[in-house]
């Protein structure tokens, strides 16, 4: 069986279009950009050495799971959600909500998902997709990175939902109980920008917001120290455009997508300086595209010496210099 | 970014990328993944160059089986361990031919898990004619293009079926 109705629909971003999806189907008609927007998506993270990563790495979003507990407490939309010790028990609740016709999004490893290239799958605890049926040992699957919908073999679902480490998914479920007749956007929107903000600007940790790109730039002239020999260093250095392009990002690490919710919180909050800055991120967004470019380049023709990193990290560290600036600005606005 | 300098046309990898639309607004566009058109062969060959480095130091007893797919997959040693639910320093020591003779049959059932292969595949590894060279079946990126292998899992976690089949 298949839950009637439900549309699939791809997405930048697996938890953002996850949401989204499950609003839309309970019958909220908001957008990926202004739900990523609402739930202060944007960020930046860099982990120069960290126990779950074997090289170092950042991040351009918030925390996985932030996205859903924002847009809760922001629209005042309830989510159900059931986290399990027992796989069976896990899996039989999914069944069973499907089988009342409730799209259910799950979190799991992206790395046990057979309907992904095995050259794309890795391990990552934190996607989240959409299961909106089964027939006979598969279930069917809206997959927000995918343009179709999908079908996925019972076990491998129970092995990504119940993969251990670092962000475990605990077989995690949720799906929406409730969404409000009226919601005040314009407050969810000034709230969401308020708080991306102060991720981007205020949190006191050097290797978080502003201060995190800031960090990035320094420090990935050190990435050959970490490196196994020049293949691997390629490697990870031609991930950084994964990172910021491919990885579900809505291109230039999640910047185009903020930028498309200033837009649109422009026209909702009837305030034209939001469009303005909307423009400017877009560029700004640009100067990270050239950076996931250039990484790329290097990366091809392992030209990965002392100075290229160095240019790389002042490509870097330019951006730094233009969120800080673009930040500020935009904090004065909602303020 | 402009939409049309969005457009990437690769089919096999489609990704939703925000644009400025010609009138000016800002909107998704569903186009191809740029690395993946431009560098997926480097991504692959650089994959398979590494398979084989680990397969030499895995059959030269250098390395052993939970070391070879710890690196493929881009694991550490916490997140393995956590992952397994076999203690850190007993995963250290399973990383070296040594250690790992001591595994039990239960941790291979754990580390298989982890690394979604067999636990048979723990102890093999192999080896496909893919025509023009043989090529191990470690990864999936390998091109194996006349015979298609495929394990099936029993009732027995311990007991894999393994289909040989030439691809028609």
């Amino acid at each position: 069986m298949v839950i009637p109705d439900f549309t699939h629909k791809m997405s930048a971003h697996c938890e953002s279009g996850a949401l989204t999806s499950l609003l839309n189907h309970a019958g909220l008609e908001i957008s990926e950009p202004l739900v990523f927007g609402i739930a202060s998506g944007v960020f930046f993270g860099y982990f120069h050495k960290a126990k779950a990563f074997p090289f170092p790495t950042f991040i351009v979003r918030n925390k996985p799971g932030q996205m859903r507990r924002n847009i809760e407490k922001r629209l005042g939309v309830e989510f159900a959600e059931y986290r399990f010790k027992d796989p069976a028990l896990g899996m039989s609740r999914l069944d069973e909500l499907i089988s009342r016709n409730i799209p259910t999004a799950c979190q799991v490893d992206f790395f046990y998902l057979d309907y992904v290239p095995s050259w794309e799958r890795v391990h990552i605890n934190v996607h989240f997709m959409i299961v909106i049926g089964k027939e006979e040992q598969q279930y069917i699957v809206s997959d927000a990175y995918f343009p179709q919908i999908m079908k996925l073999d019972e076990r491998s679902l129970e092995k990504g939902r119940f993969a251990g480490g670092n962000m475990s998914p605990e077989g995690f479920l949720f799906h929406t109980r409730s969404v409000p007749e009226k919601i005040d956007l314009e407050t969810a929107i000034r709230k969401g920008i308020k708080k991306a903000c102060f991720n981007m600007l205020s949190i006191p940790m050097p290797f978080l917001g502003v201060k995190g790109i800031r960090m990035f730039a320094r420090k990935v002239t050190e990435w050959p120290n970490f490196a196994r020999d020049t293949e691997h260093l390629s490697h990870e250095i031609m991930k950084i455009n994964i990172l910021l392009e491919d990885q579900g990002t809505g291109g230039a690490g999640f910047r185009f997508m903020y930028a498309t919710f200033l837009q649109q919180a422009s026209s909702i909050l009837r305030l034209p300086t939001l469009k303005d800055l909307s423009q400017e991120l877009m560029l700004i967004g640009d100067g990270w595209r050239e950076i996931s470019l250039f990484a790329a380049r290097i990366g091809k023709n392992r030209d990965l010496g002392a100075e290229k990193l160095g240019q790389l990290g002042a490509m870097i560290a330019g951006r730094a210099d233009a969120e800080e600036n673009f930040f500020r600005k935009l904090s004065k606005v909602v303020h | 970014m402009k939409e049309k300098e969005g457009f990437i046309d690769y089919p096999e990898q489609q990704v939703i990328l925000y644009v400025e639309k010609e009138d000016g607004q800002f909107g998704p566009m569903q186009t191809g993944s740029y690395i993946s058109a431009n560098f997926i062969d480097d991504f692959r060959n650089k994959r398979i160059a590494l398979e084989i480095e680990l397969r030499n130091q895995l059959i030269s007893n250098l390395i052993s089986p939970v070391r070879f797919y710890m690196v493929l997959e881009e694991l550490t040693l916490s997140e393995l361990s956590a992952r397994s639910g076999i203690c850190k320093s007993t995963v250290r020591k399973h990383l070296d031919p040594g250690g790992f003779a001591k595994a039990t049959v239960k941790d291979l059932e754990h580390y298989a898990r982890v690394f979604n292969i067999s636990p048979a595949n723990l102890l093999q590894v192999i080896m496909v004619h893919d025509g023009e060279q043989m090529v191990s079946q470690a990864i999936p990126e390998n091109k194996i293009h006349t015979l298609s292998i495929h394990h099936s899992t029993t009732q027995n976690p311990f007991i894999v079926l393994t289909n040989i089949e030439e691809k028609k």
